[in-house]
């Protein structure tokens, strides 16, 4: 299983490396993330660090929304640059339960990763809701993994988005 | 968009490889056009056996050093790319290298390459640039190259290492 996890990835690479736009590559790894985890939801927060804004897309994968980036899990994985697994997402200090109240989604588990650019500074965050069972430290390492493996697109697009 | 196009079609020849050989090769080959370098040696780090070791090299084979000798080694412990336009007159280099190939080393630029574990796991080195020294431009732009090859390079290396077992 774990050999299968890893070797789709080489799969999913060349497939991303195929798009050349946010737009399209965002969806892809939402999508491979959530299969290769298992996990019922899967945003990818973009992170602004001169202007330290995070933006997010939203169900399809292609509108985008801004959200705060020093708040919820999401800001605290900006701040500590690391791993965040909690299986009790109501019991983290951190989480913020206004978004399942604004969604009516009901948030059990998260795990986040952030994604470090070349000079490793932070330029966004992997974020999975609700694995049935739990998130467990073999998705801890391939969420680490996997974070550092999209890296080289994003910032690659990011580059050239800018200009 | 022709340097973005270039890259990601690169990356996409990268990820259909699962060779670790030809993995190696091919991100070697592409950083020599990319900067105009004559070599390029890409260094893997061995941290149990403290060694610094390539697979092949062109015009060379395997080279290991220590895991603290020459201007690699000095990458690897101070964690930061190093340019060294001035080799024989920089005590970090090995000049016993170019003895046994022949070659002469005008100029060095080298950038480490971390794994997901933000740990060294390899180092890039290019020697001779074709015109004029290593310069800022051509060490911002490795740095993102070394990101950008790192992916492929961490998941090769671990499926090899499953091989091996």
């Amino acid at each position: 299983m774990q050999t299968d996890k890893y070797a789709r990835l080489s799969e999913f690479g060349k497939e991303l490396l195929s798009k050349h736009s946010l737009d399209e590559g965002l969806p892809l790894i939402i999508k491979y993330l959530k299969a290769l985890i298992g996990a019922d939801r899967c945003s990818v927060f973009i992170y602004n660090t001169r202007e330290h804004r995070l933006w997010s897309t939203i169900a399809d994968g292609v509108e985008r929304i801004e959200v705060d980036a020093d708040e919820g899990i999401v800001g605290y994985t900006i701040r500590k640059k690391e791993v965040v697994m909690t299986n009790d997402a109501y019991s983290h200090p951190e989480f913020l339960s206004k978004i399942d109240t604004q969604t009516g989604y009901l948030t059990k588990n998260i795990l986040t990763a952030p994604i470090f650019d070349s000079t490793r500074n932070v330029i966004g965050v992997v974020e999975l809701l609700n694995k049935s069972g739990g998130f467990d430290e073999e998705d801890r390492k391939f969420i680490t993994f996997f974070a550092h493996f999209i890296s080289g697109f994003l910032e690659l697009v990011n580059i050239y988005e800018k200009i | 968009m022709k340097k973005f196009n270039e890259i990601a079609a690169f990356g996409q020849k990268l990820m259909a490889n699962t060779d670790m050989d030809e993995v190696l090769r091919l991100i070697a080959d592409e950083a020599k056009k990319l900067v105009n370098a004559q070599r390029c040696s890409l260094f893997i780090v061995d941290e149990e056996n403290e060694l610094l070791w390539t697979k092949h090299s062109d015009g060379l084979e395997r080279i290991v050093v220590g895991l603290h000798s020459g201007v690699v080694g000095d990458t690897y412990q101070k964690q930061t790319p190093q340019i060294v336009n001035n080799p024989y007159e920089d005590e970090r280099f090995l000049p016993h290298i170019d003895k046994k190939s022949g070659f002469v080393t005008h100029n060095i630029i080298t950038v480490p390459i971390y794994n997901s574990k933000r740990n060294i796991m390899g180092i890039l080195q290019l020697l001779n640039k074709q015109e004029g020294d290593f310069d800022n431009d051509d060490l911002e732009f490795l740095i993102f190259y070394a990101n950008y090859i790192s992916g492929s390079l961490e998941l090769v290396m671990l499926n090899d290492d499953k091989e091996n077992d």
